[in-house]
C-alpha cells in the first residue's frame, strides 16, 4: 500500500468534469485507489462517490492505493492532479 | 404571469405543452434477476446511444461545454460503484425500475445535502437519468419536439436535457417550466441558443392551452396570456430591437477595450461570491474590479474563519488566472446589517459606525480578513481595496497591520505576495476633498459612484421624497468624479470605477475625457460597455465634456448627454 498527501488546486475542485477525469483514468488500474478526506474514505474510482465527498479547490486530500500496480497508479494520480485534471 | 427570467430576449408564439411521459410502476421483488439484468443493461445501452446522440445535436446548436454536461449523464451511469449498487439490487430480486430509483433516490438526496452549490445541482442530473431510464424501461418516449412548427413556445413542467435537444431553434420562438432556474440544463441550453426563456412559472403547464398566442419576456421574466394587439406589436419591436441589440455586441466579444483613437481601458466585473467569478470568465470581463465579501459572513452566526476566507479568495484568484482581482474589506453597517457583529442600532447608520470605521475598533476579526488575503495573494493578482475611507489615518493603520501580518506570515513560511496593492475606494465627500493626500499612499483608487453620489449630494437613496437628487448626473458629482480622477493621474496611480456609473452609456464618454482607468460592471454588462467606449474618440468625449461641465443641472446635464449618445 502507497499513499500520499496532496493539495487540490484546480479552480473547481473536484467537481463534475475533474472527477470524471480522475474516475476514468484511475479505473485503467487494478489497486484499490481511496481518497481520504474529512475522515471519510472516498472509491477513487466512483465519480459519484467524489462528487458527493464535495471536495473543494485548496483541500488537502490523501491519495492511497493499494494493489498490484500501486506505484504506477500513485504517481499516475498525483500528476493528474498537479497538472489540474484537464481544466 | 411570472417566474424567473433565464434566458434573454422577447418570444411570441403559439404554445406547445410538452407532455411528461407517465413514470409510475409498481415496485416488484423476486424477479428473475438475469432476465431484469439484461433489461436494465439494454436500456442503460439505449440510454447512452440516446445521450451520445443528444449531446451532439447540442454541440452544433449551442457549444461543446453544454454537450459536455449532457456527456456527464453516461460517466455518471457508467460509474463502476452506481452501476454495481443498482445490479447488486437486481440480483436480489428488485426490479430494474426500483433497483434504479432507489439508488439514483440515494445519490439524489446526498447531493441535495451538501453545503455545495454545485454539488447540489447534480441531484437534478440524477433524476434526469433516472427520469430518461425508466422511460425506456417502461416504454413511455417522450413526446418529440423536434417537428414542432415554426414559432412554437414550448411549456413543460420541466424540459429534461435529451428534451432539451431536440430543440430545433430556428422554429422555438421560447420556453417557459415551471421547475428550475438559471442553472437548469434547458435555461443552460436556451441561453446557449439564444432562445428567450422563463422558468418557475406556477402551473404554467395546466394554464396555457395547445395553440393559444403567448409572450415570453425573458428579459423580465414575464410571461403574457393571450396578449392584446397593441401588447404584440409592442413586444415585436421590442424583439426585433433586441435581436439587433444582441448581433452589435457579439462583435466585441474578445475585442480590446480601447476607443476609437486607440486608448484602452481595463473592463472588469463586479462579483458577490466566488463562483461568479466564472461568469465574469464567460462574458468576457478582463478582471475584478469589485469583490465584495459581505456574503461571506451573512446568513450564518459567527464571522467565517481564516481558512473559508482563504479558500474563497484564493478560489476567484486561481479562477481568474493572475487578471486582476480588487477584493474589498468587509463593507459593514449603513444599510447591510450582520446579526451576530451586534452593531449598536443608529440615528444615520449611513454616518455611523461602519465598513473601514468598524474593522479598525475590531482588530482581530479585521486581521483575519487581511491574513486571509494575504495568503491567497500567493494564488493572483489580489488586490485590497478600503471601503468608506475618510481620512489618511486610516490607510496608514491599515498599512501598520497588513505589515504585521507579513511578518508573522514570514516567520511561519507561509507565501504571500510582497507588492501587494492595497488602495482606496473613493465614496465619501471627505475621501474626494483629499484625493490628493490619499493618492499618496494608495495604489489605486476606485470610485464607488453609488455611494459617492449619496454622500456628495446629501441624499438618503432609500427616501422617496428626496430620491430626485440621486443622480449622478449632478454638477456636483461630475465635479467630484473629476476632481478624484484628476488627483490619481497626478500622483501616476490607476483609477477605476466600480459604481452602476461606469456602465452608463451617457456617462462614459465623459470617464474617457476624464482618463479613467478602469470600469467595474455587472457581467451583463460588460460587452455594452466594451461597445460604448469603443465607440468614442477621446476628441469627441473631450468636446462633449467641455459643454457639459459648463451646464449648470443635473436636468441639462442629462439631455446634453442624450442627445450625444451614438
Amino acid at each position: 500500500m502507497v499513499s500520499k498527501t496532496i493539495t487540490l488546486t484546480n479552480a473547481q475542485g473536484f467537481h463534475m468534469r475533474p472527477a470524471g477525469v480522475f474516475a476514468n483514468a484511475m479505473a485503467k488500474y487494478k489497486s484499490d485507489i481511496t481518497i481520504k478526506f474529512n475522515g471519510n474514505d472516498v472509491n477513487g474510482k466512483s465519480l459519484m462517490n467524489i462528487i458527493a465527498a464535495c471536495i473543494k479547490c485548496g483541500s488537502t486530500i490523501e491519495l492511497v492505493c493499494d494493489g498490484a500496480d500501486e506505484n504506477e497508479a500513485l504517481q499516475a494520480a498525483i500528476e493528474l492532479i498537479e497538472s489540474g485534471l484537464g481544466e | 404571469m411570472k417566474g424567473i427570467a433565464t434566458s434573454e430576449g422577447y418570444g411570441i408564439g403559439k404554445v406547445l405543452v410538452v407532455k411528461e411521459p407517465n413514470l409510475e410502476f409498481t415496485p416488484k421483488t423476486g424477479c428473475n434477476a438475469e432476465q431484469e439484468l439484461k433489461r436494465y443493461r439494454s436500456a442503460v445501452e439505449k440510454f447512452c446511444i440516446k445521450t451520445e446522440k443528444a449531446a451532439e445535436r447540442v454541440k452544433l446548436a449551442a457549444s461543446e461545454k453544454e454537450a459536455e454536461i449532457i456527456l456527464g449523464h453516461i460517466l455518471m451511469i457508467k460509474d463502476p460503484y452506481m452501476s454495481g449498487e443498482i445490479e447488486k439490487l437486481i440480483e436480489n430480486g428488485q426490479c430494474a425500475e426500483s433497483a434504479l430509483s432507489s439508488v439514483c433516490d440515494m445519490f439524489a438526496a446526498v447531493f441535495s445535502s451538501t453545503d455545495d452549490e454545485l454539488t447540489r445541482q447534480r441531484a437534478s442530473d440524477v433524476n434526469d437519468i433516472k427520469n430518461d431510464i425508466l422511460s425506456i424501461l417502461l416504454g413511455a418516449e417522450e413526446q418529440d419536439i423536434f417537428d414542432a412548427p415554426e414559432n412554437t413556445v414550448l411549456v413543460a413542467k420541466d424540459l429534461t436535457p435529451s428534451m432539451t435537444a431536440r430543440i430545433n431553434k430556428a422554429n422555438i420562438a421560447g420556453i417557459i417550466t415551471e421547475t428550475g432556474g438559471k442553472t437548469s440544463h434547458s435555461a443552460i441550453l436556451a441561453r446557449a441558443m439564444e432562445i428567450p426563456a422563463v422558468h418557475s412559472v406556477p402551473e404554467v403547464a395546466e394554464k396555457l392551452k395547445n395553440g393559444e398566442t403567448v409572450i415570453v419576456d425573458g428579459n423580465d421574466g414575464i410571461v403574457i396570456e393571450s396578449p392584446t394587439q397593441k401588447q404584440i406589436d409592442e413586444y415585436t419591436k421590442l424583439r426585433t430591437d433586441f435581436i439587433e441589440y444582441r448581433k452589435a455586441l457579439s462583435k466585441y466579444i474578445g475585442r480590446e477595450t480601447k476607443t476609437v483613437d486607440g486608448i484602452k481601458a481595463e473592463l472588469a466585473v463586479n462579483i458577490g461570491k466566488p463562483d461568479e467569478a466564472n461568469k465574469a470568465i464567460e462574458c468576457d470581463g478582463e478582471g475584478i474590479g469589485l469583490f465584495r465579501t459581505e456574503f461571506l459572513f451573512m446568513d450564518r452566526s459567527t464571522p467565517p474563519n481564516e481558512d473559508e476566507q482563504f479558500d474563497a479568495y484564493k478560489r476567484v484568484a486561481l479562477i481568474m488566472k493572475n487578471k486582476p482581482v480588487i477584493i474589498r474589506t468587509l463593507d459593514v453597517g449603513g444599510d447591510k446589517g450582520i446579526s451576530y457583529l451586534k452593531m449598536p442600532k443608529e440615528e444615520n447608520p449611513f454616518l455611523g459606525f461602519r465598513a473601514i470605521r468598524y474593522c479598525l475598533k475590531n482588530e482581530d476579526m479585521y486581521k483575519t480578513q487581511l491574513r486571509a488575503l494575504l495568503r491567497a495573494s500567493a494564488y493572483g493578482d489580489i488586490r485590497i481595496m478600503l471601503p468608506f475611507v475618510t481620512c489618511v489615518d486610516e490607510v496608514r493603520t491599515v498599512r501598520k497591520l497588513i505589515k504585521e501580518i507579513m511578518s508573522d506570515l514570514s516567520q511561519e513560511g507561509i507565501a504571500y505576495k510582497e507588492d501587494i496593492k492595497v488602495g482606496v475606494m473613493i465614496e465619501t465627500a471627505a475621501a474626494c476633498m483629499i484625493a490628493d493626500i490619499l493618492a499618496k499612499e494608495s495604489d489605486f483608487f476606485s470610485i464607488g459612484t453609488n455611494d459617492l453620489t449619496q454622500y456628495i449630494m446629501s441624499v438618503d437613496r432609500g427616501n422617496a421624497d428626496a430620491a430626485y437628487l440621486y443622480s449622478a448626473y449632478n454638477p456636483a458629482v461630475l465635479r467630484a468624479i473629476k476632481h478624484i480622477i484628476k488627483c490619481a493621474k497626478q500622483a501616476g496611480i490607476p483609477v477605476g470605477m466600480c459604481g452602476e456609473a461606469a456602465s452608463d452609456k451617457k456617462l462614459i464618454p465623459l470617464l474617457i475625457s476624464f482618463g479613467l482607468d478602469e470600469y467595474s460592471v455587472s457581467a451583463a454588462s460588460v460587452l455594452s460597455t466594451r461597445k460604448t467606449i469603443s465607440e468614442w474618440s477621446k476628441r469627441e468625449a473631450d468636446a462633449l465634456t467641455e459643454q457639459v461641465m459648463k451646464v449648470e443641472t443635473a436636468e441639462e446635464v442629462e439631455q446634453l448627454l442624450s442627445k450625444s449618445q451614438k
